[in-house]
């Protein structure tokens, strides 16, 4: 019983994970950078959802769109700002273009960091839950209403975005830029409007991630930094730039987890997934579910 | 120095950077004459440790390209190297010390083999994720490491203008040996592996080999100034190898200058000493230096000494000319050029 409720608990924490994850392997698979400031997408999405339904007195159904939106905009001004001299033009430069990505979105990662801790304090707040049933039992489980319409949110959000992708012009436009961006081009797909989209698509699934788990992480300026590894781990998992690969990565990391802490020792739980990370960079950098043929 | 040497070479570049950095350590040697609160001696001893940490990494990411997320992890396995050392084996000093010299850096050459082929965002990856493991680690062996409560360490000494001097002249001997590698034809191989890796292993450059020996020298000055910084506080604690304390080693080398001799001293300098006024202003600094690093990073890829070379080479009417104005630091480029 007891590890049905584990695994069952397992599959919802990476249905967040995933939520993360996607995200960060689109980015990647687009811009071939890793967006070190993607947890602060997901902080941003936490603090928005709970300052504005605490303050202004809103519903928090209607705090989670906006605190999409604020993620949204953020990943617009990230994309707009910091990503665009990657693809125009940056040859001339004295760093090369992984450099580059690395300092700004490091930079942009501290800074939104120190930012929040200035402007709205260190301290730690609650937010508030979608639903006020507290416990409900489906069949043999018993969960909260909040976990329970998190989860379904979550499972629509992740369908949704892989429909975009695989059905879209604009989903197909992305999945052409990935696979070659000078081809798409050639091919008169407007590059630089499919990276617009995805860091908007990735900057509003985080901060949904982190709206959504509001009551439960009790968002504080670094509550992004844990999620943020393991987004990494997982998008390493699944090989970097495949969504369905991240997808199910972020699921079994989840069940794992889940088992880990209970079964395993508590106190080194995060580093299992950095030494797999490591592992898997070096013997097998597609990950598990990547495609073989990688440019180099 | 003679009119017809091309100032664009390699070598005359190297040596207009190395008298730079010897009037900023010159300037550092008489700065005790002016600042007697053992306050501000402490926080120039501390921002001479930054130098001495960036100036490492600066080797590492700005010469050889390898951009390693691991230089605060390496200062903290120095200094835990000789903390360790005293605590389980009494070992004195002058065996703990080389011990965060030797430590780290054979760690790094590990490290250095690990990731050979790793490149960009992987490579980037892989040291964040070893940095992070080895703070767990030593953050949870408790029983080994005393886990946060962190390790006393004993002081070389208890005057803190003479740990003044010590620091200056560790910082002096690292940037001699960060310039003694680079004039080497060895320092020319990092910076053409940087440029072209593949272009450079076809015309003969033992890629292997130098990436590893720039890990090691890298690692082990970082380990140095971990073990030299343990000393002076007289305590070392996982929060050495914090990821922040990191994002601050790059703070400074961007700021002031990535891939040059003289930028990590004047970044790590200028961070660290404005840090301390931003905190009376109101803890602000870590904002002005994210948003900096962004700014630099964006739109002054060359940093300050970038900046104030630029300078100098429009006054001289030579150079490519580049499209920004002599700053207000060009005062500095006017004594050198007259």
């Amino acid at each position: 019983m007891l590890a049905l409720d584990l695994f069952v608990n397992g599959l919802i924490i990476g249905l967040y994970y995933a939520l993360m994850a996607v995200g960060l392997s689109m980015i990647f698979g687009i811009l071939k950078v890793v967006n070190f400031a993607h947890g602060e997408f997901y902080m941003v999405g936490a603090y928005a959802y709970t300052l504005i339904s605490l303050n202004l007195g809103v519903s928090p159904w209607l705090a989670l769109p906006i605190a999409a939106a604020a993620g949204g905009a953020i990943g617009w001004l990230t994309e707009r700002w910091l990503m665009r001299p990657l693809y125009t033009g940056y040859g001339s430069w004295g760093l090369m273009k992984d450099e580059y990505a690395v300092v700004v979105t490091f930079g942009l990662s501290l800074l939104l960091i120190n930012l929040f801790d200035k402007v709205i304090g260190p301290y730690p707040m609650r937010g508030p839950a979608l639903s006020d049933v507290t416990r409900m039992s489906i069949g043999p489980f018993m969960m909260s209403g909040h976990k329970l319409i998190t989860a379904g949110l979550a499972i629509v959000l992740i369908v949704g975005l892989a429909l975009f992708i695989k059905r879209s012009l604009w989903g197909r436009q992305i999945q052409a830029v990935a696979q070659n961006r000078l081809g798409a081009s050639i091919a008169g797909i407007d590059t630089a409007r499919a990276s617009c989209i995805v860091f908007v698509a990735s900057g509003v699934l985080a901060a949904i991630a982190g709206a959504l788990l509001a009551p439960v992480i009790n968002p504080a300026p670094d509550v992004g930094i844990f999620p943020a590894i393991k987004s990494y781990v997982i998008v390493v998992i699944g090989g970097m730039g495949s969504i369905p690969g991240s997808i199910v990565a972020a699921l079994i990391l989840g069940v794992l987890e889940s088992f880990g802490a209970v079964y395993l020792s508590y106190d080194y739980r995060d580093t299992y997934g950095l030494v797999l990370l490591i592992l898997i960079l070096l013997f097998r950098p597609q990950g598990l579910f990547g495609e073989r043929s990688r440019e180099v | 120095m003679s009119p017809p040497k091309n100032p664009n070479l390699h070598s005359s570049k190297l040596a207009n950077e190395l008298i730079l950095s010897l009037v900023v350590l010159g300037v550092l040697a008489l700065l005790p004459a002016f600042v007697q609160s053992p306050y501000w001696l402490g926080v120039l001893i501390v921002s001479m440790y930054f130098a001495i940490m960036s100036s490492g990494w600066n080797l590492l990411a700005g010469y050889a390209g390898q951009f390693s997320l691991a230089p605060a992890a390496f200062a903290m396995l120095g200094g835990y190297s000789t903390g360790l050392f005293f605590y389980h084996l009494k070992a004195p000093l002058w065996i703990g010390l080389p011990m965060a010299i030797i430590i780290p850096g054979i760690i790094g050459l590990v490290l250095g083999r690990i990731v050979l082929r790793l490149s960009g965002a992987y490579l980037a990856l892989t040291t964040l994720s070893f940095a992070e493991i080895m703070r767990l680690i030593i953050y949870n062996s408790i029983d080994f490491t005393r886990g946060d409560q962190g390790l006393n360490v004993p002081g070389l000494l208890d005057d803190r203008l003479a740990y003044y001097y010590i620091f200056l002249v560790s910082l002096a001997i690292v940037v001699g040996l960060v310039y003694w590698i680079l004039r080497m034809p060895l320092g020319r191989f990092l910076q053409a592996l940087r440029d072209d890796e593949i272009g450079a292993a076809s015309r003969g450059v033992n890629v292997v080999r130098c990436k590893t020996i720039a890990f090691f020298v890298s690692c082990a000055i970082c380990g140095f100034a971990g073990g030299l910084y343990g000393t002076f506080a007289r305590l070392v604690s996982p929060e050495l190898g914090l990821i922040a304390q990191t994002g601050l080693v790059i703070a400074m080398v961007v700021i002031g200058g990535m891939g040059t001799l003289v930028g990590p001293l004047i970044g790590a300098l200028l961070v660290y000493t404005a840090s301390e006024f931003l905190r009376d202003v109101g803890g602000i600094q870590m904002i002005v230096f994210s948003f900096l690093v962004i700014i630099f990073a964006r739109y002054f890829r060359e940093g300050l000494w970038g900046l104030v070379r630029r300078g100098f080479d429009r006054r001289g009417g030579r150079g490519p000319g580049g499209g920004q104005p002599p700053d207000g630091r060009s005062n500095l480029a006017a004594k050198r050029g007259a």
